[in-house]
């Protein structure tokens, strides 16, 4: 068991300490986290904390497929416009 | 507009260690790749088709304005143009798009006035925008019915500093130590934002499900 695992938590303590707890969580589980099954018990406030802040951070991973936005239709004729006026600079870079 | 051309050059485009298995190999891409690469402009304008989608919405998250997100997309695709000859596949070739995106935003970013003064300090937000939380206290659960729109939205509403960190790191995947150099500031201060935004996003989620149940029971 760890240093953290050993500890005696309060449960303002714990909270405090949520931070640094979720970066050295498997997967940012720290729920899962035998070592803190007691305090999670103890405290149940911090509990319900816990699991709101890990369902926030599952359901972000959602959002990194994007679903339907689209940037405006004629963005790319402005970006070919741009490209035609670069000139060489910019031939030369792709060679 | 603007190309910021010569400091990009210098920008360290490595793929993010992250956990998340973000880049699936995307059918044609590579075909486009090697032929924009020996000038094709319909090849080009395939690597557009592809990735115009992911590079606008992770401008959009991060700026949270449709008309920045656009100009930094257009940004992006441009000197994507002029850097692509670069391009080794020593990373997925969207890991580093990204990552040149990311880059381009935040240099923008600092040009609109963070640039003098470190992010570590800028980056934190008000008092008044902090989420406010006693230790101990106890507050409604989220119901766990909570989906990308609602989530989205609430993103949206984020403080710029918290949603740069929690778009980074828990949407995009990087890791602390990349989002502190990314942003020049300590992985601490990295951590710290991103818990700040979570505690903030959960209370913004929270005030709009009991608005919502508010207005179902009238």
């Amino acid at each position: 068991m760890s240093e953290l695992g050993k500890k005696r938590w309060t449960c303002a303590e714990f909270e405090k300490a949520l931070p640094d707890l979720f970066e050295r969580a498997e997967g940012g589980k720290l729920s899962a986290d035998p070592q803190f099954a007691e305090i999670l018990r103890d405290c149940p406030q911090a509990a319900e904390l816990v699991r709101d802040l890990e369902y926030i951070a599952e359901t972000a991973r959602l959002l990194m497929e994007p679903e339907d936005e689209d940037p405006s239709t004629d963005l790319w004729s402005k970006i070919q416009r741009e490209i035609g006026s670069d000139g060489v600079a910019a031939k030369e870079s792709m060679q | 507009m603007e190309v910021q051309g010569n400091r990009m050059t210098q920008i360290n485009a490595a793929p993010p260690t992250g956990n998340f298995k973000r880049n699936p190999p995307i059918a044609g891409e590579a075909d486009a790749l090697e032929r924009a690469k020996n000038g094709d402009p319909d090849a080009f304008s395939k690597l557009y088709a592809l990735h115009k989608r992911r590079v606008y919405t992770l401008c959009l998250r991060m700026l949270g304005n449709v008309s920045e997100a656009e100009d930094m997309t257009q940004e992006a695709f441009l000197h994507l143009y002029r850097k692509l000859g670069s391009f080794r596949g020593e990373s997925a070739f969207s890991t580093w798009l990204h990552r040149l995106t990311v880059n381009l935003v935040l240099m923008h970013l600092r040009k609109k006035g963070l640039q003098l003064v470190s992010l570590e300090e800028t980056i934190n937000p008000s008092e008044e925008d902090a989420p406010r939380r006693d230790f101990g206290s106890r507050d409604p659960r989220l119901s766990g019915s909570v989906d990308r729109v609602a989530l989205e939205r609430a993103v949206a509403t984020l403080p710029p500093g918290y949603r740069l960190v929690f778009v980074l790191h828990d949407v995009e995947g990087y890791e602390h130590n990349e989002i502190a150099e990314m942003l020049e500031c300590s992985t601490g201060n990295s951590k710290s934002q991103l818990h700040k935004a979570r505690l903030k996003l959960r209370e913004i989620l929270r005030q709009n499900e009991q608005i919502t149940a508010s207005q179902e029971s009238k």
